[in-house]
């Protein structure tokens, strides 16, 4: 039985004054020495009680993987390369999700560790695992192990987006012989790992890497095609065995109250597609321009919202999140709201827009909100529910941010056949299909907004029920 | 990649561009608009579509921002642009309406016009196209105009110099008294658009406009092209770009359309002056 240790070996970050200048990545990862120390801080609990394999929606073998850190530490190569393997049963984007993970919500909030200490920090063990191979080129040594056996069975899938939940459907799907093809709306593909999430959080050159390793795996990846105008799902049916939607939820809930329309008010998607994807935080080097101002009111506090705040505080503005509940409601990661706090974006609770303010030149230069409060009775996701006080306040802003939400494209969902639930998401049956056979979805576009690992879980799960209607298809 | 193809002056001010892409060709239909990219650290441009045949996409575009001109200066036939998607937004309705008119005041509007009066009259429509420009100096050369789509065809100049004196919303008044219009597209400038909607709306003769907004994805992603439509906000390159234009709230699209000036010009001006030393200009 190992000894406990109660602090968690903390891994270096940045300091804020530095960081807020730039959009380079904020933490640094573990180090192999430091990884060993806070792999060994694992109790290694038995994989068939072990809470962080059931806290973790795909259900990685977290001990298994952690305990190879330890085993091999003599030999560092050997020891990331037999955790990957492990990772990569459930996982194929480690370096992804330990990064944006809410593992405080999920594995590292059930560790045994955590009861008494500082539960292990499995997140950053399953970064630096995913870095360290990458750095070395290990991960690509594993993909061509796993993949020499690959024997092609002619059979054709599409699949619909590049977002975490097609990634990983495509991967799966080529991995055992499929001839895949993913069609992406953007010039790049990535989806939200590329428009949405910045640069100092995952390092573009991350998703490079994880898009390289499927051409590898021969994945075909077709750019600048809109599904459902480009070419329709009817269509793909024709030229393949079946189709994966994985469109994710792309379009912006906007408030409906007035002023919506003033120039700067952005929705969080825009502003952060203008700056991520299009690198606006360089114009005019880049030709996609961001205007912002001086100072900058974010509406909503999901990690959408942090990443829009921290985003404008590096283009030189000052930010304020705006909340409409109280600070135990955020929904944000842990680790983003301490970086955003640490960066000087300020916080105000229990405040709803009511109002835009314009200028007479059509632009934002205040937003109008009530206040609100906070009753003992819980909603559905556990948030206490609040009622407005009928006490109005105005504050200045000449930038605003819509951060409170996204809902399925309908571009998708216009198709034919295809059932919509109220809520715009996609109606999938227990395999994942969709109302039209042979058509499966998964991730946002069946969950509305939920976290890279479901999307990945779902790209996995439909890409095993694609294989067993393919084949009983043709049985 | 996407090659061009073609590539030749309208006008003093604007140009014929023509690029290879048969996924996008293929599936165009009028209404409908492109968005492509230039190189690496270009913007994404919605462009209105002339032609879409033969697997390539023939567009007019003005110089007028950095993008249209770097395009215009340092691209040739055989160069290839980074990206191009489509067909994005709604196709019209093609169908028999009776006179279909067609009336356009600027570059893509001039496209719009062709590309719509040529589904119009293969539908058994008695097509009748306008189409404004300054001066005799900008009407574009006969072959890229609407004429041999349209059964009418009126060209307007705001000096006289060339056809009629005025703009288009003096055709369409005169083709409203002979009780000639069935059903109104066009497409331009936006505060002619706005100005049509009010000169057709007593009439209550169906009037229906593209509404250009700046975009970024074009695909209902990011809301920067949202108009109020009907009281209700809704995306340009999704829900349109053509739309009610009696439906649509004029003013604010006129804002809106006027967000990024500060932006655009500086980036002309640096560009302007690039080429300026280059002596291209």
């Amino acid at each position: 039985m190992p000894k406990l240790i109660k602090e968690r070996i903390s891994t270096p970050e940045r300091p804020p004054e530095e960081r807020v200048k730039s959009f380079v990545e904020v933490n640094l990862g573990y180090t192999f020495e430091l990884a060993v120390r806070e792999a060994e801080r694992c109790l290694q609990c038995p994989v068939e009680y072990a809470p962080c394999i059931k806290g973790c929606p795909v259900h990685i073998d977290i001990p298994g993987f952690i305990s190879k850190l330890v085993e091999y530490r003599d030999d560092p190569d050997k020891a990331v390369k037999e955790a990957l393997r492990i990772i990569w049963n459930d996982n194929t984007l480690p370096a992804v999700t330990g990064r944006v993970c809410p593992q405080e919500d999920q594995c590292e909030g059930v560790c045994v560790v955590g009861k008494v200490g500082d539960a292990v920090n499995i997140g950053k063990l399953e970064r630096f695992v995913a870095d360290y191979a990458r750095e070395k080129g290990i991960d690509i040594g594993l993909l061509r192990e796993n993949s020499r056996t690959i024997r092609k069975n002619g059979k054709k899938v599409a699949v619909i987006g590049s977002g975490p939940a097609g990634l990983t459907c495509a991967a799966e799907l080529a991995k055992v012989g499929y001839d895949v093809t993913v069609f992406e709306a953007l010039h790049k593909p990535g989806g939200v790992l590329i428009y949405g999430i910045p640069e100092f959080r995952l390092p573009k050159k991350i998703l490079d890497r994880e898009i390289a390793k499927l051409r590898r795996l021969e994945v075909r990846i077709a750019t600048d095609h809109v599904v459902g105008r480009t070419v329709t799902i009817e269509q793909l049916l024709r030229e393949y065995d079946a189709v994966f939607i994985g469109t994710g939820a792309g379009t912006p809930k906007l408030i409906n109250i007035p002023g919506i329309l003033l120039g700067r008010i952005y929705s969080a998607n825009e502003f952060l597609t203008r700056v991520n994807l299009m690198k606006a935080y360089e114009f005019p080097e880049y030709d996609t321009p961001i205007a912002v101002g001086n100072r900058v009111i974010v509406i909503g506090a999901g990690n959408t919202a942090m990443d829009a705040a921290r985003s404008a505080l590096r283009l030189g503005a000052e930010v304020t999140i705006a909340y409409r509940r109280g600070p135990e409601d955020v929904s944000a990661r842990v680790e983003e709201v301490h970086h955003a706090e640490e960066e000087g974006v300020k916080f105000e609770f229990f405040l709803s827009p009511v109002e835009f303010i314009g200028d007479e030149n059509g632009k934002v230069r205040a937003v109008k909100f009530e206040r609100m409060k906070a009753l003992d009775e819980r909603d559905s996701r556990g948030k206490r529910k609040i009622v407005g006080t009928g006490e109005y306040v105005t504050l200045e802003a000449d930038t605003v941010i819509i951060a409170i939400g996204l809902e399925p494209n309908k571009i998708i969902t216009e198709e034919k056949r295809l059932k919509t639930n109220p809520n715009g998401t996609l109606v999938v049956d227990e395999n994942l299909m969709t109302s039209i056979p042979g058509v499966f979805a998964g991730g946002d576009a069946i969950r509305g907004e939920a976290t890279v690992i479901l999307a990945m879980g779902d790209g996995k799960r439909a890409a095993k029920a694609i294989c067993d209607y393919i084949q009983s298809k043709n049985a | 990649m996407y090659r061009i193809t073609d590539k030749r002056d309208l006008s003093p001010i604007d140009y014929f561009i023509e690029v290879e892409a048969p996924h996008v060709a293929k599936a165009w239909k009028p209404g409908q608009f492109v968005v492509f990219i230039t190189n690496e650290r270009g913007e994404r441009v919605p462009m209105s579509v002339y032609k879409a045949e033969n697997g390539k996409i023939g567009m007019f575009i003005r110089k007028l921002g950095k993008t249209s001109l770097q395009l215009y200066h340092e691209f040739s036939v055989g160069d290839e642009l980074y990206s191009m998607v489509g067909p994005l937004g709604k196709p019209i309705e093609v169908k028999h309406y009776g006179n279909v008119v067609f009336a356009s005041d600027a570059v893509c509007g001039q496209a719009e016009n062709y590309a719509t009066l040529k589904a119009m009259k293969e539908a058994g429509n008695h097509t009748i196209s306008i189409q404004s420009f300054e001066n005799a100096e900008n009407v574009y050369p006969e072959k890229f105009l609407a004429k041999p789509v349209a059964d009418e065809h009126y060209i307007t100049t705001d000096d006289g110099s060339v056809g009629i004196k005025g703009n288009y919303l003096d055709v369409v008044r005169e083709l409203i008294e002979k009780d000639k219009v069935d059903v109104i597209f066009a497409g331009g400038k936006l505060g002619t658009l706005s100005k049509l909607a009010e000169l057709t709306r007593p009439y209550g003769i169906p009037t229906i406009t593209t509404v250009r907004q700046i975009m970024v994805d074009g695909t209902g992603m990011c809301g920067s092209c949202r108009i109020l439509y009907d009281g209700k906000v809704r995306f340009a390159c999704r829900d349109g770009p053509m739309f009610d234009a009696h439906k649509v709230d004029w003013e604010d699209v006129l804002k809106r359309a006027n967000r990024f000036l500060e932006q655009e010009k500086l980036a002309k001006e640096r560009y302007l002056e690039e080429l300026r030393k280059k002596g291209v200009v």
